[in-house]
């Protein structure tokens, strides 16, 4: 029983035995019984009040005076309207943003993966000086598995895609080919159906899947007698064996699982060469207590033996390993988290308008403090109940700015693609609004902390004698609020150089000329992957069949097949021999990107024919072979001579094999395959028909929309083939807008957060020199009293203003030149510290702060100086 | 407001109050009623205090820890609570002693300039 309990319980029982022993005293005394009882609660006192303030002494005092507070808080605010609905409104907004950004972060960076323990997985690649990372080989992954020590399990995820058949549409899907210990080492379980078993990783093994949760949704209506039925991959059956899970993820889109047995019954030779890096990464997990740096070491150390040891297929070849977080995140942390930062100074200066408008709000209220305080209140009571009060603010504040981003998800959904995201969705969840609730009150401190302790401080006794004045502030306030307002001006400042840096980016970006015209092409992708395709006439056969018939629809100008097609994620890269140059070191051959291209390729995208000329009809199995060479190519490797006629082969010269060389007949201009903001490459061209691929993608040019022509092209393929897949249908004009989706996306928002950032610092400028105004008016009133032309007021007003900004500005560009380097990853074709971009924000910045200030400079000239006077 | 500034008049003269128990119980244990009784006698009743109010600052100054309550029969065999000081207590009353002290000191000064 606690002490509180126990002293209260006895209580009426004390008392009553008090006032017995006092009306016995008073019989002693000489009173009769009656007057005794009478004179004896007359010396005790109101015996309720007594209970009550007793039962007070044990009461949660704290928790009361908190009610009160709050009450208290409520009322104030109630009160004065405007100062209420300006701060709330200014509060959600940053509070808003902040939502906004983090429920983004969260998703990216911070929402754990649904892996056990995936701190611990590590993703690996192989990796070379000349290209970065590539994929692993499937020889080196077995020798990567049975020697490390390092990683206590290894799978390898070898990524295979089919057509699916048998449906109202046919469509190509994703899958990978796993080591069967693949799930139980990431910590998955199948929803459905069992798992794959470890003898399905050799070769022989049966076609099995595991279908992921939408494709199961989607196929099979989430009918669990799925499991045991067939899908019919590629024109092959393939048993059910199971689904996954609904929140399996995996950093690209995948629909089904296979055992990695399938991938080696299917690819004898990929699986057998050392050399044959196909598309297959190694997921380890990491042995316990083994660190990040001692697995790199260990597997460093086998990639270089194997290099020694298989000098033909791995010279110079090394491992790359990451966090399985960072092949999720892939390029996004550094937008998501300058974006991050540019929320956080967006709310600080909300926070200091908000704190700006107490601290004015404050002044009127000093009388208030100073008589609570005579009467006894601490300075300790008075902070408490200043903050109790911008607690409800903030409050307030958190769960409009919460509303105002949900409002605003739909419209960051638009800017945000499902790529960005890679899997995770962006939504309040406990996370984010635990995040709101630390914002909430972090800013309640930052906007309440400083006006609070400001106005406990009062001089009691002058605030007191000093009338029905409501001047208030005096020095002190009146620099703390131009500090506040200073910070506004610098901060804004840093968003608004970071977001001028982005936008010129993103122009100069756009500038670059991508070697191609990408306007009125639509592009689409087609994978031949049935049994009748196996032969290279019916691969030809179909191609040939597809140009035929689209170039013959209305509206097509031109139409290409080609198996590179820039700004996509496909590539295709060989080394080459030059034709009379001097034999190079194995690692030192020229690996330019090979597109395999029907005759008006170069035509469809508009890439310019430097010398010589592109492809024909005539180039086909029975011609010579005939070869095209970008410029950088010609530039390199014939900087002096024709290179029309010169010969070049694919891969190195051998004794055993005869060499087969391409005759260059022509020179294209270089095209930006990488993404615009990547360095143009070394490229050769060879003709389709002499270099036939079964996966190729088809591009039309169009006199008019592109798109329009998407179901005319697809009724053509499918009259040829009515199984085969068409997919990936996009306008080269969007594949252009979405290589940009990141940046675009950042300066977007970096844009709307500063531009926010430039109104509140407006509104705090203005709040302070119209506050100045009227605290001074009497002062001018005797200037112009005197003689001092409005003229003069105006510019004394303005002036002021302006040395606020200009300070702000100063101190705004001397941090922003140092935090615009953490955007340099992010900036192309301008300097972090670029000169016009820094004097165009300042020069902004100082006509906002004219703006603001011109509304108080007008009012200080009209004050007329009798009643400015006369109100003395 | 004003509940609560009534509330913070009546700690100041509370205060006084609990020195003044304090200092009674520096004598020895004491139950309620022999508490206000002495107090009483000992200022020669000028301090004519309600006493219901010793209640409250009873119960204050237990919470503090400043003295503690047993159970024990009184004079005339009846039951009753003893309130005592504690070391932590008697502490306090010294302090407080020192600056009660130091405050009439002063007042006196003023009021009767030598």
């Amino acid at each position: 029983m606690s002490q509180r309990k126990r002293m209260l319980e006895d209580l009426d029982a004390d008392i009553r035995d008090h006032i017995e022993r006092e009306t016995q005293d008073n019989i002693e005394r000489g009173m009769s019984p009656e007057e005794a009882r009478y004179a004896a609660h007359r010396k005790f006192g109101n015996v309720t009040h007594v209970k009550e303030e007793t039962r007070l002494v044990w009461s949660f005092v704290w928790l009361e005076q908190l009610i009160e507070d709050i009450r208290f808080g409520l009322r104030l605010l109630r009160k004065n309207p405007g100062f209420t609905v300006v701060a709330m409104l200014t509060l959600a907004l940053g509070i808003g943003a902040n939502t906004a950004v983090f429920s983004l972060l969260y998703a990216v960076l911070l929402q754990p993966l649904p892996y056990k323990d995936p701190s611990s997985l590590i993703v690996l690649n192989e990796t070379t000086p000349k290209v970065g990372t590539v994929s692993v080989s499937y020889p080196n992954f077995l020798d990567w598995r049975s020697q490390t020590r390092s990683f206590s399990q290894m799978a390898a995820v070898h990524g295979m895609d089919f057509n699916l058949a048998g449906v109202a549409q046919p469509e190509s899907i994703s899958g990978d080919a796993v080591s069967p210990n693949f799930l139980p080492m990431m910590g998955v379980r199948p929803l459905l159906g069992r798992d794959f078993d470890s003898s399905e990783e050799k070769a022989g093994t049966p076609p099995v899947v595991l279908l992921s949760y939408s494709l199961w949704q989607s196929h099979f209506g989430g009918d669990p007698k799925a499991v045991g039925r067939i899908i019919t991959l590629d024109g092959r059956g393939f048993t059910v064996v199971g689904v996954l899970p609904p929140n399996y993820r995996a950093p690209d889109k995948t629909d089904v699982l296979l055992p990695l047995g399938v991938w080696v019954t299917d690819n004898p030779e990929g699986a057998a060469v050392r050399g044959d890096r196909g598309d297959m990464v190694v997921i380890g997990r990491l042995a316990p207590r083994v660190a990040f740096a001692r697995a790199r070491a260990e597997m460093e150390g086998i990639a270089a033996r194997l290099a020694k040891e298989f000098p033909a297929s791995n010279d110079q070849f090394g491992v790359a390993l990451q966090p399985i977080r960072d092949a999720f995140v892939g390029d996004m942390k550094t937008p998501i988290l300058v974006l991050f930062g540019a929320v956080l100074f967006v709310l600080l200066i909300a926070c200091a308008n908000v704190a700006n408008l107490f601290l004015v709000r404050g002044a009127g209220r000093t009388k208030e403090v100073a008589l609570r305080m005579a009467l006894g209140a601490s300075t300790g009571r008075i902070i408490c109940q200043m903050l109790t009060e911008s607690f409800v603010l903030s409050l307030f504040g958190g769960v409009l700015g919460v509303a105002l981003a949900v409002a605003g998800n739909r419209g960051l959904s638009h800017l945000i693609s499902a790529d960005m995201l890679s899997g995770s969705t962006l939504n309040l969840n406990g996370a984010v609004l635990l995040f709101v609730a630390g914002v909430v009150v972090l800013a309640a401190f930052i906007f309440g902390l400083t006006p609070a302790i400001h106005s406990a401080k009062p001089d009691v006794q002058s605030e007191l004698k000093e009338g029905g004045r409501t001047t208030g502030g005096g020095a002190a306030q009146n620099r703390l609020r131009g500090a506040l307002a200073i910070a506004e001006i610098s901060l804004a400042l840093i968003l608004l150089v970071a977001a001028g840096l982005m936008m010129k980016s993103l122009y100069r970006l756009l500038e670059v000329d991508p070697g191609f015209r990408p306007d009125r092409v639509l592009k689409m992708g087609m994978e031949l992957r049935t049994q009748q395709y196996s032969k290279d006439p019916a691969v030809l056969n179909f191609w040939q069949q597809v140009l035929d018939r689209v170039r013959t629809l209305p509206g097509v100008e031109s139409a290409a097949v080609a198996t590179v097609i820039p700004l996509t994620d496909n590539h295709s890269r060989s080394d080459v021999t030059i034709e009379g140059m001097p034999a190079s070191a194995p690692g030192d051959y020229p690996h330019p990107d090979v597109h395999s291209v029907s005759p008006e390729y170069v035509e469809t995208l508009g890439i310019t024919l430097l010398r010589g000329r592109s492809f024909t009809e005539q180039d086909n199995e029975n011609a010579p072979l005939a070869g095209m060479i970008n410029a950088m190519v010609a530039r390199r490797f014939f900087p002096n001579v024709d290179p029309i006629g010169r010969r070049f082969m694919f891969g190195h010269p051998s004794a055993t094999k005869p060499s087969k060389w391409y005759t260059i007949v022509g020179v294209v201009g270089d095209t930006k395959l990488y993404g615009l903001a990547n360095p143009a490459r070394l490229e050769v061209y060879v003709p389709y028909r002499q270099s036939p691929r079964n996966g190729m993608g088809l591009l039309v040019k169009s006199a008019a929309d592109p798109a329009a022509l998407t179901s005319a092209i697809r009724d053509a393929v499918h009259a040829i083939d009515k199984d085969q897949p068409v997919f990936a249908v996009v306008t080269m004009k969007q594949l252009v807008s979405d290589s940009v989706a990141t940046r675009r996306m950042t300066l977007v928002l970096l844009g709307l957060f500063s531009g926010l950032a430039l109104l509140l610092g407006a509104i705090g400028i203005y709040g302070v020199i119209s506050y100045s105004v009227a605290q001074r008016t009497h002062e001018i009133g005797i200037r112009m009293a005197l003689g001092a032309p409005r003229g003069e007021v105006f510019r004394l007003v303005l002036g002021q203003g302006l040395k606020l900004a200009g300070v702000g500005i100063a101190i705004g560009i001397v941090a922003a030149f140092g935090l615009a380097r953490l955007l340099s990853s992010l900036l192309y074709g301008v300097s972090a510290t670029d000169f016009e971009t820094f004097a165009g924000v300042a020069i902004l910045l100082v006509l906002v702060a004219l703006l603001a200030c011109y509304v108080p400079a007008r009012r200080a000239m009209r004050v007329d100086p009798i009643v400015a006077l006369r109100y003395e | 407001m004003s509940t609560k500034e009534q509330r913070e008049r009546i700690e100041l003269l509370q205060g006084t109050l609990d020195l003044l128990v304090l200092r009674t119980l520096l004598l020895g244990p004491a139950h309620g009623h022999a508490i206000a009784k002495a107090i009483e006698f000992n200022s020669e009743d000028v301090l004519q205090v309600e006493q219901g109010s010793l209640y409250p600052a009873l119960h204050r100054l237990i919470k503090r820890g400043w003295i503690s309550v047993e159970e024990g029969t009184s004079e005339n065999n009846r039951r009753a609570k003893f309130y005592k000081l504690t070391p932590k207590g008697r502490r306090q009353l010294a302090l407080e002693t020192r600056k009660w002290d130091k405050l009439a000191g002063a007042i006196a000064r003023i009021l009767r300039p030598a």
